[in-house]
């Protein structure tokens, strides 16, 4: 994802390399063994992504209600109903206050992170793994533990355990939604999950930072701590900086598992805290079944992320994933 | 009818064919993970139920459906959110042949969903109760041979009322105050459900104030914003005082909450009763939800899951034949179903007239309650779009403290609208 | 390279300072960090009562180890079956997903063809939609095949991933071209020189990529979710969420399911985290 514009420049130098060398290996027909490497897994990905869209794009043009196959065409109508929809747009909203949270908390904590274990003469590979192991856990697992044992806004729930300590009264936190304390459960349980993910990729640009820049900046008279960190270490990871906030943004948009799982019961999903992947989800699969809107909402949830893929690539000159 | 160039549904699925049969995928394309092995001769027929939560229901469903002679019936036990994953697969190829839900629906009527079974009642029609028959009856087709009739009611510790001196509440008033003098550092007084009620109460705040989902015809909205908003408001004050336990891990339908002594009124249903006996004793009691103001009445929402036959299933025939056999002819297993696990009320008055335990303690409290204040919480003509507007609206009023008027309000535009287009 | 500490300022009485502080931090965000691993235990392996106590149990008193086999025996909960639907279709996927990018990573690094740059740019396009986002069109397109509910429709999907191949063709491009081209002189063809010169000679790379495959697939819930509709075809992911929404829970069953869930993973962890934090760090996108 980040690394898109090395393909465009490559692909042109390496095959025109290639084609100037085929040239000189006299015409050799290579097409077939092409094919045979590149065929089977274009064909699944013709089917299995081009297909999709393209289908889906019709689809966003007719009533499709309880139906793939729909006969009656709507025009732009589902496209109209989707972006005067005050669900859908509460949805990208839902969106856009997680990715509030997630984002900074998500880079500042896996960086904090990196920076100490980087640093670290004993120990580094342990506290590397325990940070690194909650990736183990799938979404579905760390939605149980933080629901039922966390969170749950009853006295045996940990949280509300450890308010009591304090003389806290308990607190709903899945169940109320003002003060909407779900958020609390929402963006501690992605930080775990995903921490020493991103850890793990600081750790890498931490590492790439050549010894020779710290050494000059001692000479130089700089101060250990801060200095060297605001002036050395920060730039020299802005390319990895940049790369987790995109990821982490990227991976915020698509928000499912863990909504899913903490907010909805066996009578469905409340109608709020409903990030864009959870309401075409019921929009489309649940029980209103309607593949026209369903399909609008997604053709515009994947072009508005192909627009930031674009502009990110335009604003931050990408290619280098560091 | 216009088609989009080139994708028609037939075309793609050649062209997908023929993708698979000549890439690396045909390996495993002959596993179709259903295993298929089981009692029964002729067509395999999928038949699909709710999680029920009391103990034992699951085998013995899987008893009856082995019994079957004439299809392989593959039970499939559904947890969790039911209703969605109904209707998902009711859309597509996967879906099940029969299936159980509460109410045939208008919309799933039109679309073709649902076979009509109203010839394989026979003579025994009128042995089932008139109500619940009715939930199942679109334009005097009969789509659901009804299972078993649940009714939902509020379940007090009544140890813990008398400490506290208070009285089973009648009143919304009281149910309030009640709530509030039995909560306490470890207890709540009451347990609506971890959404407050938004979710399972339905119609009967409406009925306590003398309004309804729909007209009796079915084709207007039978509640206003502004006589409805005074209930909701009541919930939402009494979600935010704190009385409420909220949060719990199993919902309002599993009595758990109540039995474990997390709270001291609890609103489930009738099959709760063995487990809550078995905990408790005879320290409880059960009543109705009360009265909202002085137009309302006390209210008793039932209902009865039905057998339902998917009209796009592979075979229908089959599929009809047993459900047939199971949920008309076989009568034995129906009073199995009804009384041997959880408590239901039978569906036919004949089976009903013969169950002993609902004959005394809790159980005869609660049918008496189905038989004086017992109303059917959702018709034919509420569609699933209808009711996520309504329940929308409650969500926002209890939960997110949103002003009750203006939300149902926007409920209402938004079930006018379903109706417009249902019956244009 | 070791950063600032290599000027030795660490020795100072400031830097022991520092290191305990640094220490302590770590040790309690790693006490933080484990917490949920302990409530997994703890849950799993306890009785209900002790669960559900007014007053926190720090740790059955009696460990539970029934309660796994209590697990497996229950009718209700397809723990095994799902366990073995989520092997499968993690195993095939991993193996197939690998095999098949790449392939068409060395084709479009090595095989030199007229329209290579087309099918490139049409790959790399793909990487602009993430996969997530197009599952309703998806399921479309996978219903009408008939593969509802069906491991096919479980797995073939997940089977072509624009990214994983636009890696190995990455990573292909920068493959010593001397090696192939001696197996080439030695008469090898295109596949020969795959097969028995790249292949051997990139197992780490394969490894990462195979590995974090693995993990993503074993914990993937979306599509599984939409696609496993019969029980049969549940995935283990599907099993729990479809349990801890119920209307009955039994809560120690619960946890244990939970952590026999995590099992393979961990071993994972153990055995091959090496591979793991290579995947991360050379696809920084994937898990």
């Amino acid at each position: 994802m980040t690394s898109r514009d090395v393909a465009d420049r490559d692909t042109v130098h390496g095959s025109a390399r290639d084609r100037r060398r085929a040239r000189r290996h006299g015409r050799q027909r290579t097409w077939p063994a092409f094919w045979v490497f590149v065929g089977p897994f274009l064909a699944g990905l013709i089917l299995f992504t081009f297909v999709p869209i393209v289908w889906s794009a019709v689809l966003s043009f007719f009533d499709a209600h309880n139906t793939v196959t729909p006969t009656r065409f709507v025009g732009l109508a589902n496209y109209v109903d989707m972006l005067t929809n005050s669900d859908f747009l509460a949805s990208l909203g839902t969106f856009s206050v997680f990715a509030v949270f997630i984002v900074p908390t998500t880079v500042a904590i896996s960086l904090g992170l990196a920076l100490l274990v980087h640093r670290l003469r004993f120990a580094r590979a342990f506290f590397r793994s325990v940070f690194f192991l909650p990736a183990a856990c799938s979404y579905v697992v760390a939605a149980l533990i933080w629901k039922l044992s966390i969170f749950n806004g009853v006295r045996f729930g940990l949280a509300n355990t450890v308010l009591g300590l304090f003389g806290i009264d308990q607190v709903p936190w899945l169940s109320s939604a003002s003060p909407p304390w779900y958020w609390v459960a929402l963006v501690t349980l992605r930080l775990w999950l995903q921490v020493g993910f991103y850890m793990v990729l600081f750790l890498a640009g931490l590492q790439r930072i050549p010894g020779e820049l710290y050494e000059a900046a001692y000479v130089d008279g700089a101060k250990p701590g801060w200095q060297v960190f605001r002036y050395i270490t920060l730039p020299q990871l802005r390319a990895t900086t940049v790369a987790v906030v995109l990821l982490n943004l990227i991976a915020a948009y698509q928000a499912f598992d863990e909504f899913y799982n903490l907010m909805s019961s066996a009578r469905g999903y409340p109608p709020f805290a409903r990030p864009p992947l959870v309401y075409l989800y019921f929009t489309a699969l649940g029980q209103g079944q309607d593949f026209g809107h369903g399909s609008a909402g997604a053709v515009i949830l994947a072009l508005l992320i192909g627009i930031v893929t674009v502009l990110q690539g335009k604003l931050f000159g990408f290619g280098r994933r560091d | 009818m216009r088609k989009p160039n080139g994708l028609s549904r037939r075309g793609v699925l050649a062209g997908a064919a023929g993708l698979v049969a000549t890439g690396a995928l045909a390996a495993c394309g002959s596993n179709t993970g259903r295993g298929s092995s089981g009692g029964g001769s002729g067509p395999t027929v999928s038949q699909w139920y709710h999680q029920y939560g009391e103990a034992g229901v699951e085998q013995a469903v899987k008893r009856y459906a082995k019994a079957y002679s004439k299809a392989n019936v593959q039970v499939q036990w559904t947890a969790g959110d039911y209703d969605t994953k109904l209707a998902t697969a009711l859309v597509g190829s996967g879906g099940p042949d029969v299936f159980e839900q509460s109410v045939a629906k208008v919309d799933q009527v039109r679309a073709h969903q649902l076979a009509d079974l109203t010839d394989v009642f026979g003579s025994a029609k009128d042995d089932f109760t008139p109500a619940v028959l009715d939930a199942q009856t679109v334009d005097g087709r009969i789509y659901g041979i009804p299972q078993a009739i649940d009714m939902q009611m509020l379940f007090y510790r009544k140890s813990w009322l008398a400490k506290a001196g208070v009285s089973a509440p009648t009143t919304l008033a009281e149910l309030t105050s009640a709530a509030k003098k039995l909560t306490n550092k470890k207890v709540k007084g009451l347990f609506l459900g971890n959404d407050g009620g938004a979710g399972v109460l339905g119609a009967v705040p409406l009925w306590s104030v003398g309004q309804s989902y729909l007209s009796d015809d079915q084709r207007k909205v039978g509640f206003t914003a502004a006589a409805a908003a005074p209930v909701f408001a009541a919930l939402r004050t009494m979600y935010s005082s704190g009385s409420l336990l909220l949060g719990a891990p199993a919902d309002w339908s599993d009595p758990s909450a109540f039995t474990q002594g997390l709270t001291a009124m609890q609103w489930s249903g009738l099959w709760a009763v063995p487990v809550v006996q078995k905990a408790l004793g005879q320290d409880f009691g059960v009543i109705a939800w009360p009265k909202g103001d002085g137009s309302g009445a006390l209210s008793v929402p039932i209902g009865a899951y039905a057998s339902t036959v998917n009209a796009k299933s592979k075979h229908v025939d089959a599929a009809k034949a047993f459900a047939k056999w199971l949920w008309v002819d076989k009568t034995d297993y129906q009073r199995d179903f009804d009384l041997s696990y959880g408590f239901h009320i039978p569906a036919r008055t004949s089976i009903a007239a013969k169950a002993d335990k609902l004959s005394s303690g809790a159980g005869k409290d609660a049918v008496d309650l189905v038989q004086q204040y017992g109303k059917v919480q959702a018709t034919p003509g509420w569609t699933s779009p209808m009711n996520t507007a309504y329940t929308d609206a409650l969500n926002n009023i209890i939960r997110k403290g949103s002003n009750p008027e203006s939300e149902l309000k926007t409920a209402i535009g938004k079930i006018d609208k379903q109706l417009s287009t249902l019956y244009k | 390279m070791d950063g600032p500490h290599a000027v030795g300022y660490a020795r100072s009485a400031r830097g022991r300072v520092g290191a305990i502080a640094r220490y302590t931090a770590l040790v309690v965000a790693a006490l933080l960090f484990l917490l949920p691993f302990y409530l997994l235990v703890r849950n799993g392996l306890g009785s209900d009562a002790e669960i559900t106590a007014p007053d926190w149990t720090f740790f059955p008193t009696t460990l539970h180890w029934g309660n796994i086999g209590e697990l497996f025996a229950d009718p209700s909960v397809p723990m095994a079956h799902s366990l073995l639907n989520s092997g499968l279709v993690s195993v095939v996927q991993t193996i197939g997903q690998v095999a098949l990018s790449s392939m068409a990573g060395y084709g479009l690094a090595r095989i030199p063809f007229r329209y290579s740059n087309g099918v490139l740019a049409a790959i790399v396009a793909t990487l602009m939609i993430p996969a997530a986002v197009t599952f309703v069109p998806t399921f479309v397109v996978v219903s009408s095949l008939g593969w509802v509910s069906t491991l096919r429709g479980l797995i073939v999907p997940g089977l072509f991933s624009g990214f994983t191949a636009f890696l190995f063709r990455q990573y292909f491009l920068s493959f010593p071209k001397e090696l192939e081209e001696a197996a080439r002189v030695d008469g090898l063809g295109h596949w020969g020189a795959y097969w028995r010169i790249v292949v051997p000679n990139s197992t780490g790379f394969i490894a990462a990529i195979g590995v974090i495959t693995f993990l993503g697939s074993w914990n993937a819930f979306l599509w599984p979710l939409v696609i496993g509709q019969d029980s049969s075809s549940w995935t283990v992911q599907v099993a729990l969420s479809s349990f801890m929404t119920a209307q009955t829970i039994n809560l120690h069953e619960l946890f244990v399911a939970a952590a026999v869930s995590i099992l393979p993973l961990l071993l994972v962890f153990v055995f091959l985290q090496r591979y793991l934090v290579q995947g991360v760090a050379e696809s920084g996108i994937k898990g």
